[in-house]
């Protein structure tokens, strides 16, 4: 009788809480391997400062989020961790960022072999002026890593299947890249991005100018992607972080408010600028 | 039922609204149509003067390479039609007799230009006393007289004999002019924009080179004639009156313009394409040579263009650096010295014979002709290559 | 957390429509006190008009929990609604559902009592019944109070007073059962009285599970099945 259970049985009650505890984190792998790592990052652009003593762990074959209202440094963060910020002037970085073990601000460190290893896809879809096959050869050629005809054959191909747009563009390979569809073009960045065979991917805003199905279709391609990248996503969009990533860190004013996984960060944040944002009380 | 969307009908401010705005239309339309009028009037006029130079009178006569001819070459032609056939046609006669002693003694019969007060009669625009008149039509009504397209206008250079004077001296000069032109501005244009737009820092120093290369666009076109005077001829010794130096002063004021419409091509290339490349893990070179440099490419030979025709409708500092020299003949190399099509427009409106007033207004019809042609390519080339990204 | 956070939206649509849905469940709460309290006063007092109005008033009830869960779907497609606005409204399509249930037994109540009118009531004993629906009166007025002002500690408390409510239940019940033994003629009225305690005493159950959904609400912890202490300690502490 339920009476009875709740009265007496304490101790199994108490049992059968733990359970129910431990189940958000029987979905996770064990002790997740972290792939990027930030620690005490600052950034300045000129005299201010966009980023503060910035902690955040990037997992492997993870979906981390950044989300945040405009301005907040998710997208400078996301910047730093392929050192695109280099290209901005006046900018400069205290604190370091991990790649496996290695500083990539280390000053021996290559940006444009650290960019091979980081590969970005951007809010706009960007693909060169050119044919499909070259928008994906490109960077290969231009690394080496593809020099045969046969090799960036296949390497088209398979780049072109990972990012699910083989079927739809086999057969114009030929045509500009500038000519497909918004959500075609986007997974064709992915696909570029993919083919120089990097180990993290960093996405800003990658959805932000499709339309739902398409977006649908990026969402669906992040998902599967995760099981072979560390993926790394700026969204605006907080339905899409809660649908993409398994971690999510909330960014207001250039620090890290909160960084958990993703179910608790959507049903029950800790901080309550967290809460005020994600449920739309900002204002 | 009250209708209230009648407007102008029963409102008065309206009504006002609408007359305003007709009157600024009016305006508007009578300023296009004076702009329109003035031009139509310029080309009519240009027009109607220079066209008959494309044409030119012909008599047929009989030479007789006689011992008198191989002297002076007018004893060819036979005494009674020797006021009627340019001198200039026959000038050549003794020295054809000195190079080919075989054509002494004989005679054959050629179609040869007319004098050009003959021609200028024909054409209506001189008076002839009234003997020469009636020689004159008697002969072309016997048909010794024709008129014909005149190819010697683009086939042979100036001369002092009107019916002989053509452009082709000057259009080679302007060609190589414009050659050197294009040599010198060019690379060195588009290199400089490629620097400033592409790599340079955002510093005071950039800033300041950039203002001063927009007011070098500013400047006065004789400023940078006495400036290839001073430095061309003067410091560095290049030949005056040479397609080299006039070349140079052309490209140093060709540089700023070839400089700021790269920049602006350089610009309109978006930045994603840039982020996108930088992100593949190009180097900044790379990034330039395969993705804005191929994107630019239309607009930085658009502006070129644009840059050489200006260059090629300039007169004043070519004067300034002896380029409006009389050349006969046309130069063989950039060394030699040159004139050019504007130079040669000024040279034959300056000459006081009357038959030299058509041949103006033809220069100028040519002149006009190319630059419309290059225009037009330039904006073919935009039409053709602009990119939609 | 400030019980009327959810008025903060920047979409003032969005504070209206939880509002709206917040009004309309404590109206759908003091339609389920009414009818517990006609349904006791029918079975205690003998009162048939009392009864006959909770028999014929429960599709009231019924019909607010659809209205209710179709707010809060629409709340759902059209809002994406997450932290304490998704808590609220699942908080909220839990508690009508038992509200809705409580109304339910209470028209149980109401039925048995009617059953009851035509039997000898006399053995019954009603003092203790009587007892006993006061307590769950008590008990659903306090799981409603809890839930108008969210407040998580006073909902332990509230749900804590289903300890005495089920020791109570537990009385009747044995004091019905030794009725039966030494009065086996008694069975058909004793088993009407046995429902309507039984209805009673899940009455009490349901306004504990209001109760946790308000912790769950507040402190975004699930402490259903948990025991009391737990859901004291969750309810007390310090978030997390």
């Amino acid at each position: 009788m339920e009476t009875e259970v709740k009265n007496t049985t304490s101790a199994g009650a108490a049992t059968m809480a733990q359970k129910v505890e431990t189940l958000p984190s029987e979905r996770q792998t064990a002790t997740p391997e972290v792939k990027m790592s930030a620690s005490d990052l600052n950034l300045w652009y000129g005299d201010t400062q966009a980023l503060h003593d910035i902690n955040l762990d990037m997992y492997a074959r993870e979906v981390t989020a950044l989300i945040g209202p405009s301005g907040c440094g998710k997208s400078t963060f996301l910047r730093c961790l392929n050192r695109m910020n280099d290209l901005i002037p006046q900018v400069h970085i205290k604190g370091n960022v991990m790649l496996e073990g290695e500083d990539i601000y280390d000053p021996s460190v290559d940006v444009v072999q650290l960019r091979t290893f980081v590969g970005m896809v951007f809010q706009k879809p960007n693909p060169f002026p050119k044919s499909i096959y070259e928008n994906i050869a490109y960077a290969p050629r231009l690394h080496g890593t593809g020099t045969s005809r046969s090799e960036l054959d296949d390497l088209v191909e398979s780049s072109l299947k990972r990012a699910g747009l083989w079927n739809e563009v086999a057969d114009r390979l030929d045509t500009p890249g500038t000519e497909l569809s918004g959500g075609q073009q986007q997974r064709l960045c992915i696909a570029r991005a993919i083919a120089v065979n990097p180990e993290v991917i960093l996405m800003d805003e990658p959805a932000s100018a499709l339309d739902p199905l398409a977006t649908a279709t990026v969402e669906e391609l992040i998902h599967e992607l995760k099981d072979n990248y560390t993926i790394v996503i700026v969204t605006h969009n907080l339905q899409q972080a809660a649908r993409v990533a398994g971690y999510t860190a909330f960014f207001h004013m250039g620090r890290i408010v909160e960084v958990n996984d993703t179910d608790t960060l959507f049903t029950n944040p800790k901080e309550q600028r967290t809460e005020d944002y994600i449920t739309g009380r900002f204002g | 039922m009250q209708r209230r969307l009648t407007g102008s009908a029963n409102d008065p401010l309206i009504r006002a609204r609408y007359r305003r705005e007709s009157r600024f239309k009016a305006y508007s339309i009578t300023a296009l149509f004076v702009a329109f009028a003035i031009i139509v009037a310029f080309f009519t006029d240009i027009i109607s003067q220079g066209y008959s130079a494309f044409w030119r009178a012909e008599i047929e006569v009989t030479l007789d390479y006689n011992e008198r001819a191989e002297r002076i070459g007018r004893f060819a032609i036979p005494e009674d039609l020797r006021e009627i056939v340019s001198r200039g046609a026959v000038r050549s006669i003794p020295l054809q007799i000195r190079n080919n002693p075989a054509l002494a003694g004989t005679s054959r019969t050629e179609w040869v230009p007319v004098y050009s007060r003959i021609d200028q009669y024909l054409k209506g625009k001189e008076e002839l006393p009234p003997a020469l008149v009636r020689q004159v039509d008697e002969l072309k009504a016997a048909g010794v007289i024709r008129t014909t397209f005149n190819w010697a206008f683009f086939t042979s250079g100036d001369s002092k004999l009107p019916e002989l004077a053509g452009i082709f001296s000057a259009a080679v000069g302007s060609l190589l002019v414009l050659a050197v032109t294009l040599v010198f501005a060019f690379p060195i244009g588009v290199m400089s924009a490629i620097y400033l737009e592409e790599f340079a820092p955002d510093n005071k120093l950039t800033q300041a080179i950039e203002v001063n290369i927009n007011n070098l666009a500013a400047v006065p076109s004789i400023i940078f004639g006495l400036l290839g005077l001073a430095v061309f001829i003067n410091t560095f010794g290049v030949p005056r009156s040479s397609a080299l130096v006039g070349g140079l002063t052309l490209g140093l004021m060709t540089l700023p313009i070839i400089i700021i419409s790269t920049r602006a091509a350089l610009r309109a290339v978006p930045d994603p394409i840039r982020l996108g490349a930088f992100a593949m893990g190009c180097s900044r070179w790379q990034v330039v040579r395969d993705h804005v440099l191929p994107l630019s490419l239309p607009g930085i030979l658009t502006g070129t263009i644009i840059g050489l025709a200006q260059a090629m409708g300039e007169t004043a500092p070519l004067i300034i650096v002896g380029m409006i020299a009389y050349i006969p003949e046309a130069p063989t190399s950039i060394f030699e010295s040159a004139t050019v099509l504007p130079a040669q427009v000024f040279t034959w409106a300056s000459e006081p014979r009357k038959a030299f007033v058509e041949k103006t207004a033809a220069g100028i019809i040519v002149l006009l002709a190319i630059l419309l042609t290059l225009n037009a390519t330039a904006v073919f080339l935009r039409r053709k290559f602009e990119r939609r990204w | 957390m400030d019980k009327k956070s959810f008025s903060q939206h920047i979409s003032r649509q969005y504070n209206e429509d939880l509002e709206h849905i917040i009004t309309r469940v404590m109206t759908m709460g003091g339609l389920v006190e009414q009818q517990l309290e006609a349904a006791l006063d029918a079975l205690v007092d003998g009162d048939q008009a009392k009864g006959e109005q909770v028999v014929t008033s429960d599709y009231r009830i019924n019909a607010m929990e659809v209205e209710l869960d179709e707010a809060c779907t629409n709340v759902l497609a059209r809002r994406q609604p997450t932290a304490s606005d998704l808590r609220l409204i699942v908080a909220v399509i839990k508690t009508i559902t038992d509200l809705e249930r409580i109304g339910d037994e209470a028209e149980r109540v109401g039925r048995m009592a009617l059953h009851l009118l035509e039997e000898d009531r006399r053995r019954s004993p009603m003092a203790e019944i009587s007892a006993l629906g006061e307590q769950i009166k008590g008990m659903v007025r306090g799981a409603l109070d809890v839930f108008a002002r969210m407040d998580a500690e006073q909902a332990v408390r509230v749900a804590q007073e289903d300890i005495k409510a089920d020791a109570q239940y537990d009385s009747i019940i044995r004091h019905l059962v030794n009725d039966l033994e030494n009065n086996p003629k008694s069975v058909p009225p004793v088993l009407d009285i046995v429902w309507a305690t039984r209805s009673l005493e899940r009455i009490g159950d349901r306004s504990r599970n209001i109760c946790e959904y308000v912790v769950y609400f507040v402190r975004g912890k699930d402490v259903r099945h948990t025991s009391f202490e737990q859901m004291a300690e969750e309810a007390t502490g310090d978030r997390h």
